[in-house]
């Protein structure tokens, strides 16, 4: 099981109500997982909760058979390998896309981690773009960066916060194909946002309805 | 339980950093406070029984007609740069900012040298026309006098903000006052000025704030105030307890007036149905409309910024060559101070509002107050305040060595140390605030990008905040510079033995009439204000249009 997540519940203020309240879910490994739902009902809070961006208040994840959250533990954002595309990209804008991508990889030697990065650029058909600037890009193309920066150092969960919201019509349909080939290539195990229940459709994925 | 949940997202060593600096920030203040309580000074009693009513009337006077003053002539000239078209117009939307390059006390003696008997005025009248007026026509060193000066220097604060607040107003706003047919000024008075109020209100506090910490014009006019009072107090009559009461007395005023500011701001707080703003189009003026806006804009620009400037360029043409070396020596001391100081403040600011970040809005919103707390109190308050923290500071060192024979051979009571510790108390709010707003502008999503992909909070804070605040340090680095190397009473009162900077020595020699002499210091000073000025509102320009691009 690559996540498990038990009874979760949380609020951003205690007054508003929880946001979040007694959420199950358990995605096996390579499992492309879509959480559709209106806006408000929570689905991206489940993201922000599953990364470490938030503290739940109650409840327990687990990622990789490892408590993430739970059980008086809180393993910190940075040390949970998962990775998040934002609705937004998040590009650092004082960095090239080389170095961007290359961001959480820092570990490796100079000689594999350029091999890394050239990789992952082949992966998304942005090949040559290593010395390009954020604001350089296209929107599409943008998310094609964030995907490879935050797949290059090979995270146990890919998370996806409504990765075709800033889309329109004509680039979602190849952005969504290109995803799907790009997730299905790397096997890695996929949970994506979405208000749209073609999205879910599209990709393929287990729908989880949140309300 | 929440408060919890927020911290354990930063890490303790931010909080523990910051903790330690929100003390040292308040503990100046506190110990004025406590010190209430203690015995009074020899000379409370008289100064309670007749001098106080006087210290607070002027200082009333002049607070509240300079405010009210700035107020209408700031959020006049506002509207008139926000909402009209005219040749010139991109020049004064900064160069109304320039007056506030020009400390007060610097304008009050320049302005008392051109109306005063040998001045140019007189002269010219007396000589040109054989006019012999009555002196009391040319008298300026009153409160009249005073609020004029501080009007025409400070309304830049009410300027400021009420032109940003109206450049992120909706155009549809007005077109449609004018289409159910309202004419310009109907529609000032009707729409725009109860729109922006809390604009308007918060620059008229600022020019409050400054008028009530300011020594130099009311020491050089001769008119009694709490500033003066508490110099006269502490140096005249070397009792510090009795300052330390007026300091209280001053801070009363204060409470008064930031709760004045409170209900007048109103818990009203009018925001757009729609996110979809369309900004503000101005309209091209002609003929009478024109020459007047232009006559009233480069009227204002020319008493509160073009005249002075000239008048001080002649008398330093007059003693040319005069003191070059030593106009050096100041100039250095006060970069040197300014910039070292800058530096150290904007430090402190950027931990306090990096942990403000990782923190609920409560905790962070709590950090502003404080932080900005030093601004909102008068120099000499908080000179009274440092000291008394210092010479506690001391004594705790002298015990240790008498009593335990450590050697602590530190002595910070009148240094450099207790001078900058001073500054960082008044100035940590505007270098926050800076901080504060680039970080609003960078958003979280980079933050939680980089911890997700496995940095912690310091290592973020190093490889991407830090990177993408650098405009906003720039520009909170200059606004504090040039603050300080305006600033007179915490340097008059603080600096240690022998210790001048431009501002000090230009006030000494003005104050000795040597006019001639404090003409080059003050060039040199609002020469470099001037430059700081220029950056900051052309760099942001730039930003602007390459946004709009």
């Amino acid at each position: 099981m690559q996540l498990k997540i038990d009874n979760l519940t949380f609020a951003y203020n205690k007054k508003e109500g929880n946001i979040v309240e007694n959420f199950n879910l358990e995605v096996q490994k390579g499992e492309v997982v879509a959480l559709v739902g209106v806006s408000g009902s929570g689905k991206s809070t489940v993201l922000r909760l599953t990364a470490g961006l938030e503290i739940p208040d109650s409840g327990k994840i687990s990622i990789a058979g490892q408590t993430a959250a739970g059980d008086h533990k809180f393993k910190a954002a940075e040390k949970r390998k998962v990775g998040m595309v934002f609705q937004d990209y998040a590009l650092f804008p004082h960095l090239s896309v080389e170095k961007n991508i290359a961001f959480g990889i820092d570990h490796l030697s100079k000689a594999n981690r350029k091999a890394r990065v050239r990789r992952l650029l082949e992966l998304v058909n942005l090949e040559g773009f290593e010395k390009r600037y954020p604001h350089q890009l296209s929107g599409g193309q943008q998310q094609r960066i964030a995907l490879a920066r935050t797949l290059a150092p090979g995270p146990e969960l890919l998370l996806l916060d409504e990765p075709f919201s800033n889309l329109d019509a004509e680039l979602k349909d190849k952005i969504r194909r290109d995803l799907n080939e790009i997730i299905k290539d790397v096997g890695v195990t996929t949970i994506l946002v979405s208000h749209d229940r073609e999205d879910a459709e599209f990709m393929q994925a287990r729908e989880v309805l949140m309300s | 339980m929440q408060l919890l949940k927020k911290i354990k997202q930063g890490s303790p060593g931010w909080f523990l950093l910051t903790a330690g600096i929100i003390l040292l920030l308040l503990i100046p203040n506190l110990n004025i406070i406590i010190n209430l309580f203690g015995k009074a000074g020899e000379n409370w009693e008289h100064v309670r029984d007749y001098l106080l009513i006087n210290y607070f009337q002027n200082s009333l006077i002049l607070v509240l007609a300079s405010g009210l003053l700035a107020a209408f002539l700031g959020a006049g000239l506002a509207w008139i740069i926000a909402a009209y078209d005219f040749p010139g117009r991109n020049f004064l939307s900064w160069g109304l900012i320039l007056p506030l390059a020009i400390p007060p006390y610097i304008g009050a003696y320049v302005y008392q040298g051109m109306f005063s008997y040998t001045g140019p005025l007189q002269t010219f009248l007396r000589n040109d026309f054989q006019l012999q007026l009555s002196q009391q026509y040319f008298d300026f060193m009153n409160i009249r006098g005073a609020i004029f000066i501080y009007t025409i220097f400070l309304f830049p604060y009410v300027f400021l903000m009420t032109k940003a607040f109206l450049s992120r107003q909706s155009a549809s706003l007005l077109e449609s006052s004018r289409l159910l047919g309202k004419n310009d000024s109907t529609i000032f008075f009707k729409i725009i000025l109860p729109l922006s109020r809390g604009a308007v209100v918060a620059g008229s506090s600022l020019v409050m704030m400054e008028v009530l910490n300011d020594y130099g014009v009311v020491k050089y006019f001769g008119i009694s105030t709490f500033t003066t009072a508490i110099f006269k107090t502490w140096f005249g009559m070397g009792d510090l307890a009795t300052a330390v009461r007026l300091a209280v007395m001053a801070m009363l005023v204060i409470f008064v007036l930031l709760f004045l500011e409170k209900l007048l701001r109103g818990g009203r707080k009018y925001s757009y149905s729609t996110s979809n703003i369309r900004p503000l189009s101005r309209r091209k003026l002609k003929g009478s409309k024109k020459v007047l806006a232009q006559f009233f804009c480069y009227g204002v620009f020319f008493f509160g910024f073009l005249l002075p400037t000239i008048q001080l360029l002649y008398w330093s043409f007059l003693s040319r060559g005069g003191e070059l070396l030593g106009t050096l020596n100041f100039a250095l001391t006060s970069f040197l101070t300014g910039g070292g100081a800058a530096v150290l403040i904007l430090t402190g600011a950027v931990i306090v509002a990096t942990t403000a970040r990782m923190s609920s809005s409560f905790i962070s919103n709590l950090l502003a107050r404080i932080t900005i707390l030093g601004y909102s109190i008068p120099g000499a308050v908080i000179a009274v305040g440092v000291l008394l923290f210092m010479l506690q500071l001391d004594q705790i060192f002298l015990f240790l060595q008498t009593g335990f024979g450590i050697e602590i051979n530190l002595v910070l009571s009148s240094t450099l140390v207790m001078l900058i510790f001073a500054y960082a108390v008044r100035f940590m709010g505007i270098a926050f605030n800076s901080v504060n707003s680039g970080y609003q502008k960078i958003g979280e999503s980079y933050f939680e990008a980089s911890r997700t992909l496995g940095k912690g909070v310091t290592e973020t804070f190093f490889k991407i905040d830090l990177p993408m605040l650098k405009p906003a340090l720039m520009s909170g680095f200059l606004l504090i510079f040039i603050e300080i190397m305006k600033e007179l009473p915490l340097t008059m009162i603080l600096r240690p033995f022998n210790f001048d900077t431009l501002a000090t020595k230009a006030f000494e020699y003005a104050s000795d009439e040597m006019i001639y002499r404090a003409a080059d210091l003050s060039l040199v000073l609002i020469f470099f204000s001037t430059a700081a000025i220029y950056l900051i509102t052309h760099h942001r320009r730039r930003k602007n249009n390459a946004v709009e691009n």
